[in-house]
């Protein structure tokens, strides 16, 4: 008899099972959750960047319709402890994050009252009529001039704005700096970003008087961090505070911190017995959610008259707002962009030095790519930089400096192992994908036309699905390196798996259930994914860092193997056959060779219900669940190569992008269609960043963004149609073989912009050495070359 | 972002609406495309709001039987893009809509909603200027040139509703161009120029001034259409914000001034 | 007090006149899928078809909508019969995170019944006023392109 092959999960396009309710208007978003008697809170916002708060007068407000209660820090004083993020790195410096303002504000948005009313209209209302008396104190908007030693001081108690001071070091970077014969560089500088998820934060705490219990819904990453952080702060029992990401309408880093609004929910919800709701409306979220990207870069590259690099050093100042956030901490964005900085290449000599230094501003968080973007950014300048100097091509200056296959394990400047992974091959097949000798001879016919064409590339390596051996968030009471999975067959046959992440976007209840109904033989149908909940898994941070199918995958593998023996051992005896001459399928077990199988469901029924199928001792010893944890240990090396055709307008200097290929190697692909949607979706916030979008300060610290028509998020029409390769090189030492790829695609396409807008114009001798590279900023480059 | 409370009138006739205008405080509400997201931010709080959008016969694109249009002041954009006769009269203004938000922003906004609203970066109160329309109002009609007062300011009392355009014809064989710059598709202008060349030439700039502005220098230099860009960049006093510097938006009205002369004068001799 | 109909059903309500027709068909009828991503008018998250035509829900009051008749996404197919356009969104992977997929659909919806949509930048111009931060657009330009083709309607 004729054995089907096993249907293969694990590569195959299938569709989303997300996808039926979303389409039909059934996700349950957190605004879609509604509880009676909730209170809904409307915030009064700090409308100064830096003041004493001399007094607040929420008299009028307390007496309007529909008010509840207005709330201000005084108000709920020794009903939480505060938080502060910490770090083993030197010469860090925390900062307590209050929930509502105590004495002073530090930037605009910043929450000083809360109005608790029966609906938003009534709160809002309210919050109009409280009126906050402000002492001005000076704004502290330059970052540079922040870390001057007699800049105004944001946090006095640390005697300075610089939250974080770091340097890695390789080599003798001055001594080889000095002896090169090829030097270039320049002042580097990313304006600073948000992410801006399609739906904004929200928070719904729920407490139950009668068991002294409280739910938290929240629209964030990480439900697991937030229940354990929370369960400190409230002095709970973790089994007694339940933090549930419902659907979440995307988060891309901006949902990772723990936020204010979402502790004072849970306060309030204690404090006064009844459902309290907290929806972020556009406004909020960009003047209060968790910024990015901002960095001044000094950096400089040199090498030898073959293009072999020699020395790279740098000076960093991240702009982290006026807050170290938790748990992430000020240190997250600014301290990648130097570690990262030596990218895909061998750099003996280096050093890299960063401070991140506090602002009177929104503070920053992650957001996709964490500091990779302008790492990746500078690096891949100044590559094309030297190329330009030497008369190289592009693409020959990386093949000359790119780590090659013998050399992994490779060590990089900063210390970041990077392992077996496709550098030379993503820079290969990106260029073959576009057909680069191709492209650069109809650059040329176009530049005889007088077309400003370009090409860029842009090469990199990140850092994924990170292990416990490199954390997330060093010295932060936060494990990122592990994620655990359980996996269950009930009595009825169906399969449920828990995990501790929490997808918002990128399809991981169908990626995951691939996983699990592969490894168990199951149908896809027959998997539940439960995520989003800190009662799936007993330890479980969440999803962010491109981790989770690498970690939660791993776990997955892990857990539904072991749950697979059990199978396999009841089957054998129900079938009366070896384990190993029998396999499963399609939701059955069978006996290869033979007609002989069992469903899981009959499988199940004979173990949990029907007693005497099994003898006794085959039934206390078979579980049909397991749990386990999967730590990756180092992480897994994700590199692209991005490759962009764009065209300038000479006179109006607008920028199209014609062409955009990326070729990356994530390892095994658990789903085509969605590693493409992923990396389509961080291309266009790579390019919003490096064309379109900027959170705008002015100097008295109001910000001039606070609408979605000033912060320009890219529409169908600036986003070119992209073309994909992926490569799935083996992966060493780990479970699935799948590398992260949730963030790629931001951290690739600014450099890719910036480097094809500068060959566009390289006839002018323009650096194109700030992002977003907006026409206005070319503008003024071509008027200060004319003159 | 919700609006603070007010009062809702659907007056069936103009007559009513005026006399319900008459309370302090009261504001038209037509498409509501620029209006509301204004209430949203609470940056507007009238206490009674006059929903014109239910008085019959305000929504119309007619031949005058003179070569020219009547426009009905409730006619939605989406109405004004599509519609064929404009777009054999007016090619201009079809151009022109091109450029105007989105489809669900086009199926409410109305233009007379877009004229009275005189956002300096609109495509329409521009163009009224270019095809020196006349605004007919409850109490006069007043000439294009003459109703933009200020940004967000026009000639229009407080209680006065803007009911027709009347566009006069365009001589025959008037060549027409209208460009745009914008930072996104669908935005409001950055900065827009259209002209017309017949007899003699029109041009308007858009986005770069406090309100929309006819280039009389530039148009007396026409047909030396170098000369007439120069005289552009300088006739507009556009300020600096957050999407462009002043200096740049002067070099884009220059930059589209040529380009815009340029398509009207090919035109104008096919 | 406004009447009006909202997928084929007759709703009589009581509204306050600041209400948003985006909360009322959200709170009041419970209609969650429609969703709120800006109130700026931009996003196009709130898009419902109004009166046959696509319109903004966060810029259009309830009681502007009496007597109207509404079509929202949860109008179209059902979750055992997606319509054409949600099934061609499953097939080419056309959402992530689901938020800006009802508007993005009823967008479609009126796209496909007014405009031939011969190239992909026709469609990409008729999407420019829906944002989707997730998909980078290319998917969801080629679920539309993918129903145009088929020709079956929306
Ligand atoms: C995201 C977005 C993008 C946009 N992009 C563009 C663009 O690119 N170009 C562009 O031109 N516009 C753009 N708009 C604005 C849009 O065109 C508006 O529809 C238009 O400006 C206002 O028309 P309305 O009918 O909606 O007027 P409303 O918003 O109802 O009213 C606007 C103002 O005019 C007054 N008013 C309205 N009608 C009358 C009348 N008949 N008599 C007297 N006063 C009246 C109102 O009291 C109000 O002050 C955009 C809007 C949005 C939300
Ligand atoms: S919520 Fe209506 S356009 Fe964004
Ligand atoms: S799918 Fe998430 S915003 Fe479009």
């Amino acid at each position: 008899m004729e054995i089907e092959a096993r249907p293969k999960m694990i590569g195959a396009r299938v569709q989303r099972v997300e996808d039926p309710r979303m389409l039909t208007g059934h996700g349950r978003f957190i605004d879609d959750i509604n509880l009676p008697r909730t209170l809904h809170i409307a915030f009064c916002r700090s409308d100064h960047g830096h003041a004493r708060i001399a007094a607040i007068d929420s008299a009028e407000a307390a007496g309007m319709p529909g008010v509840a209660a207005v709330v201000t820090a005084a108000d709920i004083e020794g009903l939480l402890q505060t938080v502060r993020a910490t770090s083993t790195m030197a010469n860090f410096h925390g900062t307590e994050l209050p929930v509502l303002a105590m004495d002073k504000v530090r930037h605009v948005g910043e929450p000083i009252a809360a109005v608790l009313a029966e609906s938003r209209y009534l709160a809002e209302d309210a919050a109009e009529r409280i009126a906050v008396t402000y002492e001005a104190l000076p704004t502290v908007i330059d970052p540079a001039a922040a870390a001057e030693p007699d800049a105004p001081l944001l946090h006095e108690e640390i005697g300075s704005n610089v939250l974080i001071e770091r340097t890695f070091e390789r080599g003798e970077v001055d001594a080889a700096m000095a002896a090169a014969p090829v030097r270039v560089g320049g002042h580097f500088r990313m304006h600073r970003k948000t992410p801006v998820a399609m739906e904004n934060r929200g928070y719904l705490a729920d407490y139950d008087q009668g068991r002294g219990s409280l739910t938290l819904h929240s629209t964030t990453q990480v439900p697991g961090i937030v229940r354990d952080t929370l369960v400190r702060m409230l002095d709970l029992p973790g089994n007694r505070l339940r933090v549930v990401a419902p659907d979440v309408g995307g988060g891309f880093g901006g949902k990772t911190a723990l936020y204010r609004e979402e502790v004072l929910v849970c306060v309030l919800a204690r404090k006064f017995g009844r459902p309290v709701k907290w929806l972020s409306d556009r406004l909020e979220d960009l003047i209060s959610t968790s910024q990015a990207f901002d960095e001044v870069v000094e950096a400089e590259l040199a090498c030898d008259d073959e293009g072999q690099i020699l020395g790279l050093r740098a000076d960093v100042i991240g702009d982290v707002g006026a807050y170290s956030g938790y748990p992430w901490s000020a240190a997250i964005e600014p301290v990648q962009v130097v570690s990262f900085l030596p990218g895909p290449y061998r750099v003996e000599n280096y050093r890299g030095r960063v401070r991140g230094v506090a602002t009177s501003k929104s503070p920053m968080g992650a957001y996709r790519g964490v500091g990779r973007p302008i790492s990746t950014f500078v690096m891949e300048r100044l590559i094309d930089m030297a190329a330009v100097k030497l008369s190289l091509d592009p693409l020959e200056m990386r093949r000359r400096n790119m780590v090659r296959a013998e050399e992994f394990p490779y060590k990089s400047a900063s210390g970041i192992v990077w392992d077996r992974a496709g550098f030379l091959e993503c820079l290969e097949t990106a260029c073959d994908g576009a057909d680069y000798g191709a492209l650069r001879r109809q650059q040329a016919a176009a530049r005889q036309q007088g077309r400003w064409v370009g090409i860029g590339l842009a090469s990199y390596v990140e850092l994924t699905g990170l292990g416990s051996r490199i954390a997330v968030a060093p010295g932060m009471p936060v494990n990122t390196g592990t994620e655990s999975a359980t996996v269950r067959i009930d009595s009825t046959g169906a399969v449920t798996a828990y995990f501790g992440i929490a997808s918002h976007g990128q399809g991981l209840e169908t990626t995951l259930a691939q996983i699990v109904a592969e490894e168990l033989g199951a149908r896809l149908q027959d998997i539940e994914v439960l995520h989003g909940d800190s009662d799936a898994v007993a330890h479980g941070t969440g999803t962010y860092a491109s981790r989770s199918a690498v970690l939660a995958g791993g776990a997955a593998i892990v857990s539904a193997r072991a749950v697979r023996e059990q199978v396999m051992k009841a089957a054998s005896h129900l079938l009366e056959a070896d384990a190993g001459d029998m396999d499963a399928a399609n939701g059955e077990i069978f006996v290869k060779g033979t007609d002989r199988r069992l469903s899981f469901r009959e499988l199940a029924r004979a173990v949990y219900t029907e007693v005497n199928r099994l003898p006794r001792e085959l039934r206390e010893d078979i579980e049909l669940e397991a749990s386990n944890i999967y730590d990756p240990y180092f992480g897994t090396a994700t590199p692209a190569t991005h490759l962009a055709v764009v065209e300038v307008d000479p006179e109006t200097f607008g920028v199209t992008v014609q062409r955009y290929v990326v070729a990356d190697d994530c390892g095994r692909i658990i789903n085509p269609l969605i590693a493409d949607g992923q990396v389509h979706g961080g291309v266009a916030q790579g390019i919003g960043a490096a064309l379109l979008e900027e959170v705008v300060y002015d100097d008295t610290g109001q910000i001039l963004t606070a609408s979605l028509m000033d912060y320009v998020v890219p529409t169908a029409v600036e986003i070119p149609a992209m073309e994909v390769f992926h490569l799935e090189t083996e992966l060493p030492n780990n479970i699935g073989g799948f590398r992260g790829l949730g963030e790629g695609g931001t951290i690739g396409a600014p450099a890719a912009i910036a480097n094809a807008i500068a060959d566009a114009v390289g006839h002018l001798n323009i650096d194109i050495n700030e992002l977003p590279m907006t026409p206005e900023r070319l503008f003024r480059l071509v008027s200060q070359k004319e003159e | 972002m919700k609006p603070a409370a007010f009062e809702y009138l659907a007056p069936v006739s103009l007559a009513e609406a005026v006399a319900a205008l008459g309370r302090d405080d009261a504001k038209i509400l037509a498409g509501g495309q620029s209006l509301v997201p204004m209430l949203n931010f609470r940056l507007r709080a009238p206490s009674l709001l006059v929903d014109i959008g239910r008085i019959p016969g305000l929504d119309y694109i007619e031949d005058d039987r003179a070569g020219g249009l009547r426009i009905g002041a409730m006619t939605r954009h989406h109405t004004v893009e599509t519609s064929d006769l404009l777009r054999q009269r007016f090619p201009v203004l079809h151009a022109a809509m091109q450029y105007v938000a989105h489809l669900a922003i086009r199926n409410k906004g109305t233009i007379g909603g877009s004229l009275c609203h005189g956002d300096p970066a609109a495509e329409l109160p521009g163009l009224m200027l270019l095809l020196d329309a006349r605004l007919k109002t409850t109490q006069r009609t007043i000439a294009a040139e003459d109703f933009y007062e200020g940004a967000l300011d026009t000639a229009l009392a407080e209680d006065e509703i803007l009911t027709e355009i009347l566009l006069p014809p365009l001589p025959a064989g008037t060549g027409w161009g209208f460009e745009e710059f914008a930072r996104r598709s669908g935005d409001f202008a950055l900065t827009a120029v259209g002209a017309t060349v017949g007899e003699e030439a029109r041009i308007v700039a858009i986005g770069a001034h406090e309100t929309p502005l006819r280039l009389r220098a530039a148009e007396a230099l026409f047909p030396d259409i170098e000369a007439a860009a120069e005289a552009a960049r300088e006739e507009v006093s556009p300020n600096d914000d957050l999407h462009g510097s002043a200096d740049y938006r002067r070099h884009l009205v220059s930059v589209l001034t040529r380009h815009a002369l340029m398509s009207a004068r090919e035109g104008a001799a096919s | 007090m406004i009447k009006l109909t909202v997928n084929g059903i007759v709703y009589e309500r009581e509204v306050e006149p600041r209400l948003s027709l985006a909360d009322f068909l959200r709170h009041e009828l419970g209609l969650t899928g429609t969703h709120v991503g800006c109130e700026q008018g931009v996003c196009g998250a709130c898009t419902v078809i109004l009166n046959g035509d696509s319109v903004r829900s966060c810029l259009c009051f309830a009681v502007q909508a009496d007597g109207a008749e509404i079509e929202t996404v949860e109008g179209l197919g059902s979750i055992d019969n997606l319509s054409p356009l949600q099934k061609s969104f499953q097939e080419h992977h056309a959402l992530q995170c689901g938020f800006c997929t009802p508007g993005m659909l009823m967008t479609g919806v009126d796209l496909l019944r007014k405009y031939p949509l011969a190239t992909d930048e026709e469609i990409r111009e008729g999407l420019s006023g829906n944002l989707c931060r997730c998909t980078g657009y290319q998917h969801v330009v080629r679920a539309i392109r993918a129903v145009v083709e088929a020709g079956n309607g929306d």
